[in-house]
C-alpha cells in the first residue's frame, strides 16, 4: 500500500494532494498544470514535498516530522517518463540492464531476456533509442522501470506523444502488464477515457488540489462538483431546485424551463429545497417531436458534423433573460429530425442520465 | 640543439599535466555548479570564469602576491622549505588558472544541455550520484567535454604573460616556448624564433586532430550505425550478418 500525504506551496501554486494506492491502478485526472507530474515527482524523490509523509509498504519514504527523506536510489520506484528518458548512448538491452543491480552477469541477463519477451522487444535488443519508433521506446521505458522489480510504477501521460492506433495498442499492454507485475500502479494523464480504460480508481486534480477520488464507476455517476463534471464529460449544466424526493425519484425545478425528474440513487443525501446542478452527457440529449415528461424547449443554434454523427447546441432561454446551452450527440441516422437552424425543438433528458450534483 | 628541445620539452610536461588537472578541476566545479541553486551562484560562477577576461598579467601579479614570500600560500609553502615562484611547478599553475574558465565554462554549457529527465531516470533506477555522472551526464555531455579540453589544452600550450610573471625564465627550467620566443626575438634570434613557431604549429595541429576524433560521439557500435535507419533495412542486414 502506498500512503501520500503532502504538501509543497510554490509562488502562485500549492499542492496538497492526499490519497493511497493498494494493488491495483490508480489514475490522476487533470488538465496541466494542476500538480499530476509534481506529485508522482515527490513519491519518487526527485522534488521535495514542503511538509506531509509518503509511505510505501512498510517502508516511510518521507517523513517531514521523522526527519526521512530517501534519496531516489533507495526507493525502489519505478519512473515512465513523459518523454520516456531513456539512455541515448546505451541500447536497448542497457537501458533495461542499467537498474538491475547486485545480481551476476548472467542474471541480469536473464532477467533482461524475460522483460524483453513480455514487452515484445525481441529483435530489438541490440538499437539505440533513436533507432525505434516511439511506440517501441515507450516499450524500452515501461521494461527498463520494471526490471528492478519496484514496488510502484508511476507512469507519466505515457500515451500523450502517440498516434491513437499504437497509443491502443500499448494501453492493451499496460492492461496485460497485470499479469506479471502485481505492484502498485498510478497512471498520470489528462484523457478521461484513458484513465477509465486502464485503472480502476480515478483521482482528479484541480489546481494542486484533489477534487475527488473515488471507484471510476462512481466518478462517472456522481461528480462530487460542478468542476469534477466538468472533467468526467458533462457538458451539459443546469441549475436547479430540488422540488421533491421520494423512493425512486427526485423531481428539481429548472427556474424559467420546467421540472426535470431524475432516478434516484441508494445512499444520496437530497432533500426537498436543496439547490443543485443537474448535469447530463450530451450522448443522451434527444430531439423529441412533441412535449412531454422531461422535455425541455429551446431552438436549434448550431451544427457541427462529426465523423460518427452530429454535434447539435441547444439554446434555452429561461423569462428571465438568461440562456443556457444544451450540447447534443445525434447518430447519423438521426439527420431527418434534425430541424433547421433557429427553429423550436422538444428536447427529452432521460431521467436515468440525469446527475445531481450538489456543490 | 638544446636550445630547442628544452623549452619543447618543459611546455609539453606543462601543457599534459595542465590539461589533465584541468579536465579533472573543470568537470568537478561544472558539476557542482549546474547542481547548485544557492544565492551565491552568479558570484562564484564569475569567480570561476574571471581568469579569461584579466588581462594575463593581472592575474600573474595577483599569483605572484598569493604565493611570493609574504603571501599566504607562499608563507605556508616556507614553512616546508618550497618556494612556488620561479620554479617548474608554477608554469602548471599559471596554465591552469588560465586554462580552467575555458574548461568549465564549456563543460557546464555541455552539461545543461543534458535532459535532466534522464539523469533523474538514473536516480530512479537506483544510480548513485557518481553513477550518474560518469554512466549518464559524461557520456551525454562527451563532445562539449572535449571541447573544453580542447580548448583549455590551447590556451596552456599559449600561455606567456602570467607564466612570465611566476615562473620567469629560467632557461632548462621554466622557460617554455611561449616565452623562449619572445626572448629569442629580443635577442635578435631569429632562426631560433622560426624553429620554435614551427615547433608550435606541428604541435598544435597534431594535438587538434587527435583530439577531433576523441569528439565523435561514444556509442559502441556493434555493426550498427548510430544514425536512424528505416528498420526494415536494418533489420534485415543485421540478420544477414548474424545468421544463428
Amino acid at each position: 500500500m502506498l500512503k501520500v500525504e503532502i504538501n509543497r506551496t510554490l509562488p502562485g501554486f500549492k499542492l496538497e494532494a492526499a490519497f493511497s494506492v493498494d494493488g491495483e491502478v490508480l489514475g490522476i485526472l487533470g488538465p496541466s498544470g494542476s500538480g499530476k507530474t509534481m506529485t508522482l515527482n515527490c513519491i519518487a524523490g526527485l522534488i521535495r514535498p514542503d511538509r506531509g509523509f509518503i509511505q510505501l509498504n512498510d517502508r516511510v519514504l518521507f517523513d517531514v516530522s521523522q526527519k526521512i527523506n530517501l534519496p531516489s536510489r533507495d526507493r525502489n520506484i519505478g519512473f515512465v517518463f513523459q518523454n520516456y528518458a531513456l539512455f541515448p548512448h546505451l541500447t536497448v538491452s542497457e537501458n533495461i540492464a542499467y537498474g538491475i543491480r547486485h545480481h551476476s552477469r548472467l542474471e541480469v541477463s536473464d532477467r533482461v531476456q524475460t522483460s524483453i519477451e513480455n514487452m515484445g522487444l525481441d529483435g530489438l535488443q541490440n538499437r539505440f533509442p533513436q533507432q525505434l519508433s516511439a511506440g517501441q521506446q515507450q516499450r524500452v521505458a515501461v521494461a527498463r522501470a520494471l526490471a528492478p522489480e519496484p514496488e510502484i510504477l508511476l507512469l507519466d501521460e505515457p500515451f500523450s506523444a502517440l498516434d491513437s492506433l499504437t497509443k491502443e495498442q500499448l494501453e492493451m499492454q499496460i492492461l496485460e502488464l497485470r499479469q506479471f507485475y502485481k505492484g502498485h500502479i498510478i497512471l498520470v494523464t489528462h484523457d478521461l477515457a484513458e484513465a477509465y480504460r486502464l485503472s480502476s480508481r480515478i483521482a482528479v486534480y484541480d489546481a494542486g488540489k484533489i477534487i475527488q477520488c473515488d471507484r471510476k464507476e462512481k466518478l462517472i455517476s456522481s461528480p462530487a462538483n460542478q468542476k469534477v463534471a466538468r472533467i468526467t464529460g458533462f457538458r451539459n449544466l443546469l441549475p436547479g431546485t430540488i422540488d421533491e424526493v421520494n423512493d425512486s425519484n427526485i423531481s428539481i425545478a429548472v427556474p424559467g424551463l420546467g421540472t426535470l425528474k431524475a432516478v434516484r440513487y441508494k445512499h444520496s443525501r437530497l432533500t426537498s429545497g436543496m439547490s443543485v446542478t443537474i448535469g447530463i452527457n450530451p450522448e443522451y440529449v434527444k430531439i423529441d417531436d412533441h412535449p412531454g415528461e422531461n422535455t425541455l424547449n429551446g431552438t436549434l443554434s448550431r451544427i457541427v458534423e462529426e465523423i460518427r454523427g452530429f454535434r447539435c447546441f441547444f439554446q434555452l432561454d429561461d423569462a428571465q433573460g438568461n440562456a443556457y446551452q444544451l450540447d447534443a450527440i445525434l447518430s447519423k441516422s438521426d439527420k431527418d429530425i434534425i430541424p433547421t437552424l433557429g427553429n423550436n425543438v422538444y428536447i427529452h433528458l432521460s431521467s436515468e442520465h440525469l446527475v445531481v450534483i450538489t456543490h | 640543439m638544446n636550445e630547442y628541445l628544452s623549452p619543447l620539452w618543459i611546455s609539453l610536461k606543462t601543457v599534459l599535466v595542465t590539461t589533465v588537472i584541468t579536465f579533472v578541476l573543470g568537470i568537478a566545479a561544472a558539476r557542482w555548479i549546474s547542481r547548485y541553486s544557492g544565492k551565491l551562484k552568479p558570484i562564484i560562477d564569475g569567480a570561476f570564469i574571471l581568469p579569461l577576461v584579466l588581462p594575463p598579467t593581472v592575474v600573474g601579479f595577483g599569483l605572484l602576491l598569493l604565493m611570493g614570500k609574504h603571501g599566504w600560500i607562499g608563507e605556508f609553502l616556507a614553512l616546508f622549505n618550497t618556494t612556488i615562484v620561479f620554479s617548474w611547478p608554477a608554469t602548471v599553475i599559471t596554465a591552469t588558472v588560465m586554462a580552467f574558465p575555458l574548461m568549465y565554462m564549456t563543460t557546464r554549457g555541455a552539461f545543461e544541455q543534458v535532459d535532466t529527465n534522464i539523469e533523474d531516470a538514473a536516480r530512479t533506477l537506483g544510480a548513485s550520484e557518481w553513477r550518474v555522472l560518469y554512466s549518464v551526464t559524461l557520456p551525454m555531455a562527451w563532445p562539449g567535454v572535449v571541447a573544453g579540453a580542447i580548448l583549455s589544452f590551447a590556451r596552456s600550450l599559449g600561455e606567456f604573460g602570467a607564466t612570465l610573471m611566476l615562473a620567469g625564465n629560467i632557461p632548462g627550467k621554466t622557460t617554455t616556448i611561449p616565452v623562449a620566443i619572445y626572448f629569442a626575438i629580443q635577442d635578435g634570434n631569429m632562426k631560433e624564433a622560426i624553429y620554435l613557431m614551427i615547433i608550435v604549429l606541428c604541435i598544435a595541429l597534431a594535438s587538434l586532430t587527435a583530439l577531433a576524433y576523441l569528439k565523435k560521439p561514444k556509442p559502441r557500435y556493434r555493426g550498427l550505425t548510430v544514425n536512424p535507419i528505416p528498420s526494415d533495412v536494418l533489420y534485415t542486414s543485421r540478420k544477414k550478418d548474424n545468421p544463428s
